[in-house]
């Protein structure tokens, strides 16, 4: 359709007319048009049994420099790097339990003693860990990484402060996260390992200060046991375990015992003592 | 990338005196642990030391949650580094009873909090991809536990 040009003329000044009156008027009578507001997400709620579903344990083992930080916060004294034995453990056994729980008693030693042993002291710890790891066949990249480290601390090019972080690494980041020939129970049965080297020198720094009032918040930690136990019962055990993996089940239940108690007594920090050292003895 | 790539990446790394985070990392999460890496060195110049680290590739809504045990007396830091496709990642405390204990407030992609409990306990570490530059993409997301 189209119009006249006279007439095209009118109906534009008509219509241009119009919107200038009602315009004013509409800007205050009608309401604003609502601007849409962005929503900002949010995380998801998550209920209890999401979160054990859920729930990875990467992280639940205290590490045993952690162990020594919460003692000093309890206010004992005691130095755990003063009080870990010289161990001579035969990392290359052919049974693999064995070495996984031997590989995580080396590494608590050598975590709790890196700022004061030896040089000599430290590079065994490092070759024994190696051992272990090539043991559990936990790839040639881990093995070049530990005696990459050994022959820094060898030649003296590598301070005992940094030497402390790329072992907390190593401990806490880069061997929960290898994955083993030897199975989905290397790790545990390494952090176990280091756990219960851990725990039984703070049990006995707790008997030697007779601090029992502390026990509970050193002590206690039914979690870490149940997970533990899960492995240690789990199937996938080498049936060729012996008397160490025995041992280690026997003392685990030993400790979910005791870690039903509300409190800890000296009797209980005694027998985490005596359990764990049940273990550490028969390495 | 492969675990065993990675690895020997990380290898390397410390070859030349870098400190790595985890030997799982994919390309997406590279960014995040090197962010990571550096929080994770600078905390030890104030007394933090590291207890775990480690990260997964998140899509927009996913969450990770990681078990983990505090002692009494110790303090602790919870930090999170995403790579450059996260928007805000979020880190929440929740007690063994699934009780939100602490989370961070902010809206961008280094969240931290700290925790200093008074009895040693299981806690329940979740850490969200709340929201994403391009939803249709994962982003790398590290956290890392430390204490001093």
């Amino acid at each position: 359709m189209s119009l006249s040009r006279p007439r095209a003329i009118v109906a534009l000044f008509a219509l241009a007319a119009l919107s200038a009156c009602t315009g004013a008027d509409q800007a205050e009578e009608l309401p604003t048009p609502p601007v849409a507001e962005a929503v900002q997400p949010e995380p998801a709620q998550l209920s209890p049994a999401d979160l054990a579903k859920a729930a990875s344990n990467i992280a639940l083992v205290p590490s045993p420099a952690e162990m020594q930080r919460a003692l000093d916060a309890a206010g004992i004294q005691a130095k755990l790097g003063e009080k870990v034995p010289n161990r001579t453990l035969k990392m290359d056994v052919p049974n693999k339990d064995q070495v996984a729980v031997r590989t995580g008693v080396i590494l608590a030693d050598l975590l709790l003693t890196v700022k004061t042993a030896e040089k000599d002291a430290l590079a065994k710890q490092l070759m024994d860990i190696k051992t272990g790891m090539e043991q559990l066949g936990a790839g040639s990249d881990i093995s070049a990484t530990v005696q990459d480290i050994h022959d820094r601390v060898m030649n003296d090019v590598v301070s005992r402060d940094d030497l402390v972080k790329e072992l907390d690494e190593l401990s806490g980041a880069i061997i929960p996260e290898i994955e083993y020939e030897a199975g989905p129970r290397s790790v545990p049965l390494i952090q176990a390992g280091s756990w219960l080297g851990g725990a039984n020198l703070v049990a006995g720094a707790v008997i030697d200060a007779g601090s029992y009032d502390k026990a509970g918040d050193l002590l206690k930690q039914p979690a870490v046991v149940d997970y533990f136990q899960g492995y240690v019962k789990g199937e996938g055990q080498d049936k060729a375990s012996g008397e160490v993996i025995a041992q280690l089940e026997t003392s685990l239940n030993t400790l979910a015992e005791i870690c039903t108690h509300e409190t800890l007594s000296e009797e209980d920090v005694k027998t985490i003592q005596s359990s764990t050292s049940s273990v550490l003895d028969l390495l | 990338m492969s675990r065993k790539l990675t690895l020997a990446a990380a290898a390397a790394a410390l070859t030349l005196g870098t400190l790595f985070i985890a030997p799982t990392a994919f390309a997406d999460e590279d960014e995040a642990e090197s962010c990571l890496r550096t929080k994770i060195w600078d905390g030890y110049n104030d007394g933090w030391a590291v207890r775990t680290a480690t990260s997964a590739s998140l899509k927009q809504g996913e969450y990770r949650i990681y078990l983990v045990t505090l002692y009494a007396g110790n303090e602790y830091q919870i930090s999170g580094c995403a790579d450059a496709n996260a928007k805000n990642i979020d880190i929440i405390l929740h007690d063994a009873d699934g009780n939100v204990i602490s989370q961070d407030k902010t809206s961008d992609r280094q969240p931290m909090l700290t925790h200093k409990p008074t009895t040693t306990d299981t806690y329940f570490v979740a850490v969200h991809a709340t929201e994403l530059v391009d939803t249709t993409t994962a982003a790398g997301v590290g956290m890392a536990v430390t204490y001093r």
